[in-house]
């Protein structure tokens, strides 16, 4: 096995960079890009043109494509923003904070005939610059930002890219797919046809 | 080292003297062109204890971040400050006494006071005739006071985060509201009068004490948030049915669906058979079930074979219809809903 060089993204488009030439093969390393994006120190002014607030819910800003391999996006979670629980339609997630902390929620799979309150797994706060991952093996989750004086900002990257996801209602396991949207792309705002928000729980 | 000599001024009208650890604001050096041009000024993160008087010097300021200072009170300097729209002064040690007496004058229309020691609104706050935009998040809030209608420009009330148990009916005479936040409180009930909040886009009710919410809630047709994960949400059996007795149409629909009576339409008026049409196909899009009735419980409860999804019907032509849990047991007229 080819021994990998450790490489620090000194920039943001430095670890974009590294992540087109890691995705090159079909062979993702969790570990390896977990590494990576946890390396790359926050830096706002990198960010910033990315980071596009929703007064009423968390935002989704395209960064970058990944040449169909991945997507790379920024969320900006305003004070109280959480999200619903969701799935991630059989790709791998990665998120990272960038500015702020969010609370994890994990919670099992609803199995399929009951119709009782979903069970949680495990809760942990993230932190700055720490990166998080999940699949759909290892279960759902719920990520909010529960700070009530300041915003949090993250950067999440899946592969591969998807857009449709399922919810889920925490009281009965009830799931529904929803289509998911951005809020901006490549720093230019890029409003969507109005839809209902899909996250109501 | 001086302050503004590491001060980035970021662009025309703006100061920022943020992450200096400055005790004090002294501005001698500072021209009196830019004391006149600066908009907005940034002064979070420091060590100030207090307002400083010399920002009065600013005397065109609109906009002024004070947060995270310790700061134990604003003083009446700010008064002077007759052009503030914007104040943030999160994170400090704020509390109802620590406003000067006239802070109403001001004609703020963002104020956020998130993240400090107010235990209850100050009325002063309630005679900012111009705000649209106040948070009071993570403080220790006991209640709203009904003097919160005075503020009929407002659009946006956060308050999440504090003692809160009730929230006051005068809170739905404002016209504008577009979000409301009360998540993290301990909030029994929502009045009912909430309808009225037209405009009303945004409502944050997670993480508190409601164990029902009032069908009222749902005529907020212009709601597109809406959260109520985290409360001991629980269907209440009502055995009085005295205030709001079901219609004849409801009536009827119940006695040809409990019965399983067969018929044609032109044995029924045309309002029972589409009222009845209603019932017979699952609403839920993704699924084109046929429905059954399950549970009656005096109400026109049905279920679908297709996504084993409960349906209540209300008495309104409308039909709203509302997915329950199979758990729970639900009775009309006063009926707890919830919404998937």
């Amino acid at each position: 096995m080819e021994q990998t060089e450790v490489v620090k993204p000194e920039t943001l488009d430095d670890l974009i960079k590294i992540l087109h030439s890691i995705f090159e093969s079909d062979c993702i390393n969790v570990e390896e890009v977990q590494n990576l994006m946890e390396s790359y120190e926050s830096n706002p002014q990198e960010w910033m043109k990315y980071a596009k607030f929703d007064q009423y819910r968390y935002t989704r800003n395209l960064v970058d494509k990944g040449n169909g391999k991945f997507n790379l996006m920024v969320l900006c979670w305003g004070e109280g923003h959480g999200s619903s629980i969701h799935d991630h339609t059989e790709s791998h997630c990665f998120m990272k904070l960038l500015q702020g902390q969010l609370k994890e929620t994990l919670f099992e799979w609803p199995e399929s005939k009951s119709h009782g309150d979903m069970v949680q797994k495990s809760q942990r706060i993230l932190q700055e610059n720490k990166v998080a991952y999940i699949n759909d093996s290892i279960g759902l989750h719920r990520v909010e930002n529960v700070s009530h004086t300041e915003c949090a900002v993250s950067l999440h990257l899946y592969s591969p890219p998807f857009e449709t996801c399922q919810t889920f209602d925490q009281r009965t396991g009830h799931k529904n797919s929803v289509k998911m949207t951005f809020w901006s792309k490549y720093g230019e705002r890029t409003p969507f046809e109005t839809t209902v928000s899909q996250e109501n729980n | 080292m001086e302050s503004h000599e590491r001060a980035a001024a970021v662009g025309d009208g703006v100061l920022d003297f943020s992450r200096l650890g400055l005790n004090t604001l002294s501005v001698d050096s500072i021209t009196d062109r830019r004391k006149r041009d600066t908009k907005q000024l940034y002064l979070n993160y420091n060590r100030l204890g207090s307002l400083p008087s010399s920002v009065t010097l600013f005397f065109n300021l609109e906009f002024l971040d004070i947060s995270n200072n310790g700061l134990s009170f604003i003083c009446e300097d700010i008064m002077r400050l007759t052009k503030l729209k914007t104040l943030i002064a999160k994170n400090n040690r704020l509390d109802e006494f620590s406003l000067p007496k006239e802070f109403g004058s001001l004609q703020l229309e963002v104020l956020n006071f998130s993240g400090n020691r107010f235990e209850e609104i100050p009325l002063q706050c309630t005679k900012l005739l111009r705000l649209q935009s106040l948070s009071l998040g993570g403080n220790r809030l006991k209640s709203i006071p009904a003097e919160i209608e005075n503020l009929t420009s407002l659009e946006m009330l956060y308050l999440g985060g504090n003692l809160i148990s009730a929230i006051p009916p005068e809170v739905a005479n404002l016209p504008y509201l577009t979000y409301l936040v009360l998540c993290d409180n301990r909030i029994q009930s929502v009045p009912p009068q909430l309808t009225r909040l037209h405009s009303l886009r945004s409502l944050s009710l997670h993480n508190n004490l409601l164990t029902y919410l009032p069908r009222e809630i749902l005529s907020l047709v212009h709601l597109q948030e809406l959260s109520l994960r985290g409360n001991p949400l629980v269907v209440r059996f009502v055995k009085e049915m005295t205030y709001d007795p079901p219609s004849l149409l409801e009536l009827a629909g119940r006695t040809v669906k409990s019965r399983n009576l067969l018929y044609s339409p032109f044995d029924l008026p045309a309002n029972l058979v589409r009222y009845l049409d209603l019932a017979s196909k699952c609403p839920n899009p993704k699924c084109a079930g046929e429905l059954c009735l399950m549970i009656t419980f005096e109400c026109l409860i049905m279920g679908c074979n297709g996504c084993a999804a409960f349906w209540l019907n209300t008495n309104q032509m409308n039909k709203t219809w509302f997915w329950l849990s199979t758990q729970e047991r639900v009775l009309i007229h006063q009926a707890p809903v919830f919404l998937l």
